[in-house]
């Protein structure tokens, strides 16, 4: 029992540093998603191609698709661009474009030069759709299932990988 | 005696630093307000509220876009006449509970809240029974 309570103190310590530790190297940076299986929510915005288009969630009709948040200040964005490319040129389903606090122009550019994966791209300026789908940085991806339901949220670059474990799975439902 | 002296005013050292915080952020024209009880309600979320991309820092302490944004909402809810446990529960409902720094008691946070006080109990038990037998 002594020996116990002699060694106790240290143990603890020791599982203490070792469990912190752990932590240091889980970058999990990724915050929780609170609206998973929240239906899409209410939206009206003007159009990235079109300013006399107002785009509310009704216009994202073809589902279940994908939006993807993106912006041309996005680096990362540019490592997905690709891979979104390939979702719509081998036709597994739409992606939605919601443009974060972007320049218009520039936007627009980068779609001319590099493709545009989008059915169209919503053009949220101010960040109000963003802030109603707890966006806080860009990219990002929701599925939204055929119901009109947020199934899935992917915080960082989409690419193979991540469509395999994260989103095919409710492409088959 | 001492000890518990300077224990006193380590705690009241961190109150003024927050009291101060307050009083640097007051006096912002660019969140105009008509009533004062208002202002208050909004610069108290302010400094209430995380940044979401920052995460170590709270609204009022950042100037990243989400946080100029989410000021903005903030603002607007507040001049709409909603009550501080609304406009937290609205953010906490696209954001998680993340984004207040008072995360509420429930089994995803019981370490958080319950582990210290565990961790004091089982210090102050090997204390007892060291000193038990020292005196001894």
């Amino acid at each position: 029992m002594k020996k116990i309570i002699d060694v106790l103190p240290l143990a603890i310590f020791i599982g203490l540093v070792v469990v912190l530790f752990s932590f240091l190297s889980e970058k999990d940076d990724q915050l929780e998603t609170v609206l998973i299986d929240s239906s899409f929510p209410e939206f009206s915005l003007k159009a990235l191609s079109d300013d006399s288009r107002i785009l509310s969630k009704d216009d994202i009709s073809d589902l279940p698709a994908l939006i993807n948040v993106w912006a041309t200040w996005c680096i990362a964005c540019r490592v997905e661009h690709p891979f979104l490319m390939k979702l719509k040129e081998e036709s597994i389903l739409k992606i939605y474009g919601l443009n974060y606090k972007d320049d218009k122009n520039k936007a627009l550019e980068l779609l001319k030069r590099d493709g545009n994966p989008f059915e169209f791209s919503i053009y949220d300026f101010e960040g109000r759709l963003a802030i109603d789908l707890g966006v806080y940085g860009a990219p990002e991806t929701f599925f939204i299932d055929k119901r009109g339901v947020i199934r899935e949220r992917h915080v960082g670059v989409i690419d193979e990988k991540v469509w395999e474990t994260k989103f095919a799975k409710y492409l088959d439902e | 005696m001492n000890r518990l002296i300077l224990l006193a005013l380590l705690f009241f050292s961190i109150g003024s630093i927050s009291s101060n915080d307050e009083k640097i952020i007051f006096n912002n024209d660019a969140y105009p307000f008509e009533s004062e009880t208002k202002e208050l309600l909004f610069y108290s979320l302010l400094i209430e509220l995380r940044c979401p991309k920052c995460q170590s820092s709270n609204l009022s302490g950042s100037n990243s876009p989400i946080s100029n944004d989410l000021k903005r909402e903030v603002y607007e809810l507040v001049l709409e006449g909603n009550s501080s446990e609304q406009i937290k529960s609205h953010l906490v409902k696209r954001y998680g509970n993340f984004i207040i720094y008072n995360p509420p008691v429930e089994p995803a946070t019981y370490v958080l809240w319950f582990g210290p006080f565990i961790l004091v109990f089982i210090a102050s038990l090997i204390i007892l029974v060291i000193r038990k037998r020292v005196t001894k």
